[in-house]
């Protein structure tokens, strides 16, 4: 997982260098489900599961320690 | 976030656990030498990475640094006479050199066992006002790092070492936590001589309340007196950070918009692994160090200026501390978190109620989160990102070393004197790098 959030915050901060805008975080299903089964409360109240302040969606195209900022 | 699994892996370090491989790899910090200032001085406990030690200094002025039990029926060496190079077990005799000789076992009168046998014994080396140690399999200590701030005389550096019941990343991830410091460290910045600041919606009247704390440079403002400007230049709570990797770990600059139009705030901090943050607008560092996986040391390392006292140095790592909150004699050095002044925090006099500056804040806010924080339950924002590089730096070494190699930052040439740290105000286009060209080498190395 310390490579992924690595990852995924890297490229946050370049898509806001490049004055984009992030609304989610797409990441490979087994990182979507290792976060949801670290924040089982949280999955159990219906919160949506976030990650670095963004939306995670779960995208099967998506390889496990390179996830993409969209 | 990381996973419950990951959590563990991360913060345990006793023998056998993956951290605990890695941080043996490296030289680390494990005593101050103030507390072995003479030869045949008593010896000291020292409890780093899960295992128990003796510190002594011999006849000679030699350091040793041995397991703490006597091998022959296990009673503490810290009990020990310290003698005639070597210390003496109190319960049978036994006496131990520096490098872990079995000189005498008065209860076995052959030679035999002693020539065949040596009490574990680790290489020592002085630097910084610190006793460092390395406790890796032997033969493969690293070169020593000579960072420049290390070279100078023990007498010429400030040390003060704060014991917490935490997990050490606790504290570690605090030491680059740039986005806390214009927030949780407001009181400090009063004290030092900064105006009304918000935070979010509340709007802090940045009037000097604890008066009596330690501040960087010795210069407090004083009620009624008037703001200083550039004390901490911006109003920005949420710096860009920026970061690069680089052989001895990484470097970042938390980068602000400064108050001044056409300017920006930058502070670059550089981490050498796995210990030591050189925190710009310091002259020196922070250094964590576990002592097991529920309390750690947190040990300032400042440099003196020329011909100041030490004396007067301790003396002003404890300013503003109540005694009954933390001292920097052995026995006093655990920090007990003082009562927070919730009466100066709802007047609007305080912003976070801790008195003694940014250390027993930091202590506060650390040692909250419990012994042992589940990194799972947390948020991180883009503003973390040296907390997060930091943590796969150690998932990468942990990796390294079961794959039979050295860890990040082992092995690799770079200039360790240059390392240094900056905190300034420069023109908005100007990169952030140029501040420190010292670097530029060793982030070219990196690659």
């Amino acid at each position: 997982m310390s490579v992924v959030v690595d990852n995924a915050c890297t490229q946050i901060w370049e898509a806001l260098d490049g004055g984009a805008t992030v609304t989610s975080l797409r990441v490979s299903p087994a990182v979507y489900e290792a976060v949801a089964a670290a924040r089982s409360k949280e999955v159990a109240r219906h919160y949506p599961l976030m990650l670095l302040g963004l939306p995670l969606v779960a995208d099967h195209a998506v390889p496990t320690y390179d996830p993409v900022v969209a | 976030m990381l996973t419950p699994e990951e959590n563990e892996v991360l913060c345990r370090v006793g023998p056998g656990t993956p951290m605990g491989k890695v941080l043996r790899r490296y030289w680390t910090p494990a005593f101050q030498l103030g507390d072995l200032p003479e030869p045949d001085c008593p010896p000291i406990k020292v409890t780093i990475l899960g295992e128990n030690f003796v510190a002594f200094r011999d006849t000679e002025g030699r350091l040793g640094f041995l397991d703490e039990l006597c091998c022959h029926r296990g009673a503490s060496l810290t009990l020990g006479r310290v003698e005639a190079c070597g210390i003496r077990c109190l319960y049978h005799g036994w006496k131990y050199a520096v490098d872990g000789t079995i000189m005498e076992t008065p209860n076995l009168a052959t030679t035999t066992f002693r020539e065949r046998v040596k009490h574990g014994a680790y290489p020592v080396h002085e630097a910084g006002g610190l006793g460092w140690v390395y406790l890796g399999p032997p033969g493969t200590a690293p070169a020593f790092p000579n960072f420049a701030w290390a070279n100078a005389p023990a007498s010429e550096f400030s040390v003060s070492e704060i014991i917490m019941d935490c997990n050490w990343m606790q504290a570690q991830e605090g030491s680059i936590d740039s986005s806390h410091v214009g927030i949780l460290h407001l009181d400090t910045l009063a004290t030092m001589g900064s105006g009304p600041r918000s935070v979010g919606s509340f709007d802090f009247a940045g009037e000097p309340w604890d008066l009596d704390m330690q501040v960087p440079g010795g210069a407090r403002r004083m009620p009624g007196e008037a703001p200083r400007p550039g004390v901490w230049p911006s109003e920005d709570n949420a710096p860009r950070i920026e970061l690069e990797t680089t052989p001895f770990g990484f470097h970042y600059a938390a980068i602000r918009d400064a108050d001044e139009p056409g300017k920006k705030f930058v502070r670059i901090t550089a981490f050498v692994l796995p210990y030591t943050a050189i925190i710009g607008g310091t002259n020196g560092g922070v250094i964590v160090v576990p002592r097991d996986d529920y309390s750690c040391s947190t040990i300032g390392v400042f440099r003196l200026p020329p011909g100041t006292d030490r004396s007067v140095a301790e003396e002003r790592a404890r300013r503003g501390i109540d005694p009954a909150v933390w001292g920097p004699e052995p026995e006093n050095r655990r920090l007990r978190l003082p009562k927070q002044d919730r009466e100066a925090m709802a007047a609007g006099k305080s912003f976070a109620g801790f008195r003694g500056g940014n250390r027993v804040q930091d202590g506060a806010v650390q040692t909250s989160a419990g012994r042992m924080y589940d990194r799972a339950k947390e948020h991180l924002v883009p503003a973390d990102l040296a907390i997060i590089r930091l943590r796969r730096l150690f998932a990468d070494s942990i990796r390294l070393i079961e794959s039979g190699h050295d860890p990040v930052g082992i092995g690799v040439d770079y200039d360790s004197t240059q390392v240094t740290a900056v905190s300034t105000i420069i023109d908005a286009d100007q990169d952030w790098r140029d501040l420190v060209p010292s670097h530029q080498g060793s982030r070219e190395a990196a690659r």
